[in-house]
């Protein structure tokens, strides 16, 4: 059953997507950046999702260490992994963006660099996963982990209000001009990233309990 | 005189339109590598958690039969 909703809802996601990629493709350029600008369409949504990941990240390693239930645990690495996937994707549209836009490929500039720093402490976290070996104090010390990485959600959010940036204002609730009609496909193709990212967490998820059920198992050959 | 303005404007327009052609073209470059780029993280991320899912069936796989061929019969 699980199996046949993960399917579902990835068949789903590469519909909306493919829906979407014929939508945008057929938009005109935009009249200042030309057909460069039609990357928002992925730049925006990605950071929208390991954002959200972040947040999911937060909320599970707070009620693993309160709980000690091992399914939070799963659940933040899993959103974690899926997350620092999607930044990437976003850091490396940003900088082809910037390198047509701004003539170069990366300036250190808050909210770059504090995307940047956000996602080189989601690799330490799943970095120090690797590192400790004992499942509890492994849970323990990568949740305390993650409520500190995400400190660095609202710097990247917040930063191109609170100090002047080279990243421009956002175009929604900035101040920003957006067609609706490209509003609407934004917020579909924010929606087919959403679905992708819940589908590859989902995997993630069984994952972890299959790695759960590996460990009980090692340990009855240890008994015998 | 006024040949010559009209030669050099035609002239003028016609280098615009070429150099406006190649911005575009460099435009939709760039959009097709930042695309690329991005699709390529995370379909390799998928082919990642495939090879994973794959090792950690043959790890329980290989460990099922160890047990069973351990049990006491």
């Amino acid at each position: 059953m699980r199996n046949k909703i993960i399917y579902g809802l990835g068949a789903l996601a590469i519909l909306l997507l493919a829906r979407n990629i014929y939508l945008i493709s057929n938009f005109p350029p935009e009249r200042a950046q030309g057909m460069i600008f039609k990357i928002i369409f992925f730049h925006v949504p990605a950071a929208m999702t390991a954002m959200l990941g972040a947040a999911i990240a937060l909320i599970a390693s707070v009620l693993f260490l309160v709980t000690k239930n091992f399914k939070y645990d799963a659940l933040a690495v899993a959103v974690t992994e899926v997350g620092l996937a999607f930044l990437a994707a976003n850091l490396i549209t940003g900088s082809i963006w910037g390198r047509v836009i701004w003539g170069i490929w990366w300036t250190w500039d808050a909210r770059l660099t504090s995307a940047l720093v956000c996602w080189l402490l989601y690799a330490g976290y799943l970095m120090l996963r690797r590192a400790i070996e004992e499942p509890t104090q492994r849970a323990t010390f990568a949740a305390v982990f993650s409520i500190f990485a995400f400190l660095d959600v609202p710097i990247v959010i917040f930063s191109i209000k609170w100090w002047r940036t080279q990243h421009p204002q956002p175009v929604f609730w900035g101040g920003g001009s957006f067609p609706r009609d490209w509003s609407i496909v934004m917020l579909w193709n924010l929606i087919a990233l959403l679905l992708l990212g819940t589908v590859m967490t989902l995997i993630r998820l069984r994952q972890e309990e299959t790695q759960r059920e590996l460990d009980s198992l090692r340990r009855m050959a240890h008994a015998l | 005189m006024h040949l010559l303005t009209q030669t050099l404007l035609i002239a003028q327009s016609a280098f615009d339109v070429e150099r406006e052609m190649q911005r575009l073209q460099r435009n939709f470059q760039f959009l097709c590598y930042g695309l690329i780029v991005a699709w390529f993280i995370l379909v390799v991320y998928v082919l990642m958690m495939v090879g994973r899912e794959r090792k950690l069936k043959r790890e329980i796989a290989s460990l099922k039969a160890m047990l069973e061929d351990r049990q006491p019969k």
